[in-house]
């Protein structure tokens, strides 16, 4: 198939190229040389500081993904199962066709010293303006408004197709509404919520520019530090060792999907398999 | 289907921009001003793309990747220095160059790295300082001290720049921005490491519109920046200094890259910039003082900082092998490493 | 409908739908506003002006930006639906050797760090001896666009009862035709959201497309993001302004346009 043509030769190779490079020594300038050395992991690996940035990048993310998941669910659900879910959809998506940075801008715009959110809060009286930005929160909140159509739309696409004469039988069943939801429609869309966490989980592991323009003096994320390793230092070898180690742990992200999508096939076919025998007995 | 019509296009592009000469420039943002660009494009023929970049290293990173196809491009001088090294650059015909004898031999002398102008031609000098609103803060030390300030938690930036930020620290410590002494950069790592607990973050990119807007009352940067950004009104309340302790210097040159193909029109234009009305031009819209010494006189603007008042700047220079230590230390103050 | 009964009033997820509307819309909403303020900067009102857009259509370079961001986007978007489509299904339904190693290929963009794919790309293309320009652009967004495509797909494909397929070919369908009229009228949504995460992916691309952009060849996000450092803020909110306004538009009459097709 052309596909794996394709796929083969943009992929595979500029992948191979990193996990070379990673291995090799800096050049004084950038660029690589030889020998091969395991010197760029060495280094990271001992490094306290880099485990906490590691931790702090993991935490921020596994956040937004979850709040991605807990509005994101909800209101896929509503657009799913409305008549006009063609025009909710498009709504979801127009903003983002808006450039990246300049979303970012408009949140500074609302969360700034003197920005929106203060101005409002000071006509109420507030003497000092409060801080939103350069603090965790402030780049969680930014992750979560980037990246929440990349939840919303896997999980619509789920849910759309879901049959909803299973909530009907469960709740023919005896069932109230919100246990068929949570038992049984919940469980069929697995998929689709894998695929939106690893599509918000993982942009947001690798973000930089976010942090960069919302997150404070100490906020720095693990993007931060990879192109940072690349560009400034010099160091390329580094900032490969580097994303070696976030792709394991996107890899592993990724093998939990897929894990994930197998147990639900399997599921799925069991719970049609009685249904039908429910129907013809 | 979708390939032919790429191709087509891009053909189409091609066929549309022979004829005229080229010349594609690489450079920051908004460093020349549109006006330049027109009269030499109108005046030579030439057809002039200008492509920006917002750091040294990214440039670097692109160049040293191994993109092609541009044919200047506007590094600082350490970044020079390494193109140099590097084996980056083409020489350039000083023959071709007549209007160099312009150029303040002073600056010339501090181009340690290419002292007869074999392979860079000086665009701009210039310095980085403090800037403060004074709406909001009215009595302050013109210092690096300012960072020290715990009443100013917050509401300050300091450059996301190594160099210039171990530049300040250094300085005020009355060391050289490019020492190599170990126990002098703890001392300058630990006195920024102070400064940082009293910032609201590192930044490079809006510390311009931050202190304008009053997001910001002290920032760390760039004088033509937060000139070109504010209003007249605004920049009443605008306060640029260089601190009394001295502060980093750097010199951005045209340099003409290797596998440039418009090499005739690159010695045009550097010599065209070079000429006293279109230097004085430039600079009265950066608002520096010239490094061309007959645009002085023709400039109609004041720069924001005069030659005098540079004194007590240092050159940045390349460090080589040495820029490790200064990387560490880093690492650890923006990373905690 | 029955569905009707069974989801009932939906009150909880429509408060919650409603939370996340006003979410997505508070910066677009402030940008919109801001477009018209006569101040520079800072949310403050001055004043009611179009002097930012008369800027905006002064600036024939960031049209040319824009055009080229289209350009690539829709181009780079088709491929990738097509392909990440072909993908998704190959990779559901063949049980081969190919199968895993085609799984991890695909998956791969998704986990690299932006900046990493645009600095291998660009090595690559030069190793390749490929010049730098829209093209490579086009090549790069395809490269990160097909991943997501294929995920999405792949979410719609899951609930696919492949004996509609059996039963089409035992009544004497050809591979082609048990494609268009049996797979793709099911799969169809997934490979509209498909089409469209791909769109807005490329429109937003950044990083990659630095890297790999050649002399002249720049993109709206490149534009932008020069302009922001250095240039008019407000002149950007402009242009977002009216791009909002044009999505819309094509988005509303594209809905009218689709009903007719489908």
């Amino acid at each position: 198939m052309p596909g794996v043509l394709w796929l083969t030769v943009f992929f595979l190779i500029p992948y191979i190229i990193i996990i070379i490079y990673s291995f090799l020594t800096s050049g004084i300038y950038g660029g690589v040389e030889l020998p091969f050395t395991l010197e760029a992991y060495s280094k990271m690996l001992v490094n306290a500081g880099y485990w906490q940035i590691l931790w702090r990048t993991v935490w921020i993310s596994i956040i937004a993904t979850s709040i991605c998941v807990g509005l994101g669910l909800p209101a896929a659900y509503f657009i799913a199962t409305s008549k006009h879910r063609n025009i909710f959809l498009t709504l979801v998506i127009i903003p983002f066709w808006t450039n990246f940075l300049v979303r970012i801008f408009g949140w500074m715009v609302i969360l700034g010293r003197n920005g929106l959110i203060n101005s409002f809060l000071q006509l109420l009286g507030l003497k000092e303006p409060l801080s939103f930005m350069y603090t965790p929160g402030a780049v969680i909140l930014v992750i979560v408004y980037m990246y929440l159509p990349y939840m919303i739309l896997p999980l619509y696409s789920a849910i759309e197709k879901f049959d909803f004469r299973l909530i009907e039988a469960a709740m023919d069943l005896g069932a109230k509404r919100a246990q068929a939801i949570w038992k049984v429609l919940i469980p069929s869309i697995r998929g689709g919520i894998g695929a939106g966490v690893i599509l918000v989980f993982i942009p947001a592991l690798g973000s930089y520019a976010i942090p960069d323009l919302v997150g404070g003096a100490d906020g720095a994320m693990l993007g931060n530090l990879i192109a940072r390793q690349l560009t400034v230092a010099r160091n390329w070898p580094s900032s490969s060792a580097i994303s070696m180690i976030f792709l394991l742990i996107s890899t592993l992200g990724l093998l939990v999907y897929l894990r994930i999508n197998k147990v639900q096939n399997k599921r799925r076919v069991q719970v049609s398999e009685i249904y039908m025998k429910e129907e013809e007995g | 289907m979708k390939r032919a019509t790429i191709f087509l296009f891009l053909v189409l592009l091609a066929v549309l921009s022979l004829g005229k000469g080229n010349l594609i420039l690489y450079g920051w943002s908004d460093y020349i001003p549109e006006e330049v660009i027109e009269n030499f494009s109108k005046e030579y023929d030439v057809k002039v793309t200008y492509d920006t970049y917002d750091s040294n290293e990214t440039m670097f990173a692109k160049l040293k990747a191994g993109a092609r196809g541009y044919d200047l491009a506007m590094p600082s001088a350490d970044y020079t220095s390494i193109m140099i090294k590097e084996n980056m650059l083409l020489k350039i015909d000083r023959s071709k160059i007549d209007n160099l004898i312009n150029i303040d031999p002073d600056i010339i002398e501090q181009m340690y790295y290419d002292p007869n102008n074999e392979y860079s031609i000086p665009y701009m000098v210039g310095t980085t300082g403090i800037a403060v609103n004074t709406l909001y803060l009215q009595d302050y030390p013109k210092s690096w001290e300012i960072f020290q300030m715990p009443e100013l938690r917050g509401k300050m930036t300091l450059l996301d720049d190594m160099r210039e930020v171990f530049g300040a620290a250094l300085k005020y410590l009355g060391y050289s921005v490019n020492t190599t002494d170990e126990a002098q950069l703890k001392e300058a790592k630990n006195l920024i490491l102070e400064w940082k607990k009293n910032i609201a973050k590192f930044d490079n990119e809006l510390f311009a519109k931050g202190v304008i807007s009053g997001e910001f009352w002290v920032v760390h940067g760039y004088g033509e920046n937060i000139f070109y950004e504010a209003t007249e009104e605004e920049l009443e309340n605008i306060d640029f200094f260089i601190p009394r302790e001295g502060s980093t210097m750097w010199i951005d040159s045209f340099v003409i890259l290797k596998g440039a193909r418009n090499i005739d029109n690159a010695h045009l234009f550097i010599n065209y910039i070079l000429r006293p009305e279109v230097s004085a031009k430039i600079s009265d819209y950066l608002l520096l003082p010239s490094p061309n010494v007959p645009a002085r006189e023709l400039m109609e603007e004041e720069p924001v900082y005069t030659a005098q008042e540079m004194e007590n700047t240092e050159l940045i220079k390349d460090l080589g092998r040495d820029l490790r230590l200064y990387n560490d230390l880093w690492n650890e103050i923006r990373f905690g490493l | 409908m029955e569905t009707k009964k069974v989801i009932g009033k939906r009150r909880f997820s429509m408060t919650i739908t409603t939370i996340v509307f006003v979410f997505l819309y508070l910066p677009i909403f402030a940008l919109v506003v801001l477009s018209f303020n006569s101040a520079r900067q800072g949310v403050a009102w001055t004043g009611f002006t179009l002097k930012w857009y008369a800027e905006l259509f002064r600036q024939s370079d960031i049209w040319a930006a824009f055009l080229n961001t289209i350009i690539i986007a829709v181009t780079s978007s088709v491929v990738a639906t097509a392909i990440g489509t072909f993908a998704a299904l190959a990779l559901y339904w063949y049980q081969s050797r190919l199968k895993s190693y085609l799984g991890i290929l695909v998956y791969t963009p998704l986990i690299i760090p932006d900046i990493l794919m645009g600095v291998s790309m660009l090595v690559f293309f030069v190793a390749v001896g490929l010049p730098l320009g829209l093209f490579t652009i086009f090549l790069a967004h395809v490269t990160f666009c097909v991943s997501y495509v294929t995920v999405t797909v792949m979410t719609r494909l899951e609930d696919f009862d492949y004996s509609v397929v059996e039963a089409a070919r035992d009544l004497g369908a050809r591979s082609r035709q048990v494609f268009t009229k049996v797979v793709a009228p099911i799969i169809m949504p997934g490979i509209m959201a498909g089409f469209l995460l791909s769109l807005t992916l490329s429109i937003d691309d950044f990083v990659i497309t630095f890297f790999v952009a050649g002399p002249g060849s720049t993109t709206l996000p490149l534009k932008i993001f020069s302009m922001i450092k250095f240039g008019v803020s407000p002149v950007i909110n402009a242009l977002s302004t009216l791009l909002l306004i044009g999505t819309l538009f094509v988005s509303f009459f594209g809905s009218k346009f689709r009903k007719l097709i489908f």
